[in-house]
């Protein structure tokens, strides 16, 4: 072995020792970007599955199910869950445009997650002042978690799908710190449910 | 301090209309408005506090429990606003106020102290790396020169070795 190959090895050695015994505060000084930053959205039946969802659905009875916020963003976040209700023609959130429905909720959930939670929100709903006459329902008043909203939102009856559809859903809003307005995340979870007649 | 003033009004009156067996009164939905309103600030300002604590490194579990706790009593204020019970609005308002006012408060205290303890480790780390590294290239160095000398001395003492070509 030659001197200069000697020379090679102790420089070298010399090089992981530095930075060995440097990767402490390196470690404090480098920050290294983190993976894909996003919020979940989810909605599940009864049964915390996603089946026996409600959808034949009539006045006077309760249905619940579980609307989910999971948190991924990589800091604190304060998350506004917004529960609308529409008829077929209403508005209805695009997700290619990433803009929200303009109709106003009937019941908004606020919550704080961290990186890495999830919490899953109790939703029970039920219809009150249900009409049908002709080939139209309308749907007077909609409680969510007990708090009643008057929305007298008519559907025709749908000849292909054989039903009166209504869609209620949730959007799941982000307040922005800097701003501290809340913008639409482009997340949204909706249920069909077809109005029936108590038997 | 405007909004700390205004915050101490709110509790004072929640508190009064909670022990006193009374209803604060409020005449309008003009009144219990900018009460709401002004829980809805007061529980941003507590988000944004302390996020800023997250940011800093410290521990905040126990703020986001009052935090979902401060934004409860806001959702149910401004149900109760819109359903027309301006009273309880108030006073869900006022709760929501002050739990929020007490989490800017706390979040600002722990964004303090992580930051001093953030300081000690960085000085503490940069002090054992540059300490660290300062020894172990002096060793190095040492080890180095020590090697040389034996590597250089071991050559010069070998002795030539005569080979020869006899067929």
């Amino acid at each position: 072995m030659k001197i200069e190959d000697c020379r090679v090895i102790f420089a070298t050695v010399g090089l992981i020792g530095m930075l060995t015994l440097g990767s402490p505060t390196l470690g404090l000084m480098l920050h290294l970007p983190g993976g894909e930053k996003f919020s979940e959205l989810w909605v599940l039946g009864p049964g915390h599955m996603a089946e026996d969802y409600p959808f034949n659905v009539t006045a006077g009875v309760n249905y619940l199910v579980y609307v989910g916020v999971g948190c991924h963003t990589g800091s604190l976040t304060y998350y506004d869950v917004q529960m609308k209700f529409r008829n077929e023609t209403e508005s209805f959130p695009n997700s290619t445009v990433g803009t929200p429905s303009a109709l106003a909720p009937l019941y908004d959930y606020r919550l704080f997650l961290e990186d890495g939670e999830s919490n899953e929100l109790p939703l029970t709903f039920s219809f009150s002042n249900v009409s049908f006459s002709g080939n139209q329902s309308t749907v007077g008043i909609v409680t969510i978690n007990g708090v009643q909203s008057n929305v007298a939102e008519s559907v025709s009856w749908d000849a292909v799908n054989q039903g009166y559809y209504y869609q209620l859903f949730m959007e799941l809003w982000v307040y922005d710190p800097a701003s501290n307005v809340p913008r639409f995340d482009n997340r949204f979870v909706s249920l069909w449910l077809n109005m029936t007649a108590p038997v | 301090m405007k909004h700390f003033l205004m915050g101490s009004i709110i509790v004072f009156l929640a508190l009064l209309g909670l022990f006193s067996g009374s209803i604060v009164v409020v005449r309008g939905a003009d009144q219990a408005s900018p009460i709401v309103g002004d829980a809805g600030s007061a529980v941003h300002a507590a988000f944004n506090a302390t996020l800023e604590a997250e940011r800093a490194g410290a521990n905040v579990s126990d703020l986001i429990a009052s935090l979902n706790e401060a934004a409860r009593l806001l959702s149910d204020a401004k149900t109760s606003l819109s359903s027309g019970n301006l009273s309880e609005a108030a006073i869900m308002a006022g709760q929501c106020f002050g739990i929020a006012a007490n989490i800017e408060r706390q979040a600002g205290v722990l964004k303090a102290s992580a930051k001093n303890e953030a300081q000690s480790v960085f000085w503490t780390s940069l002090t054992f790396s540059v300490v660290g590294i300062a020894s172990f290239i002096v060793v190095l160095l040492l080890l180095w020169v020590w090697f040389r000398r034996r590597f250089t001395g071991k050559v010069l003492d070998m002795k030539p070795e005569v080979a020869s070509n006899e067929d």
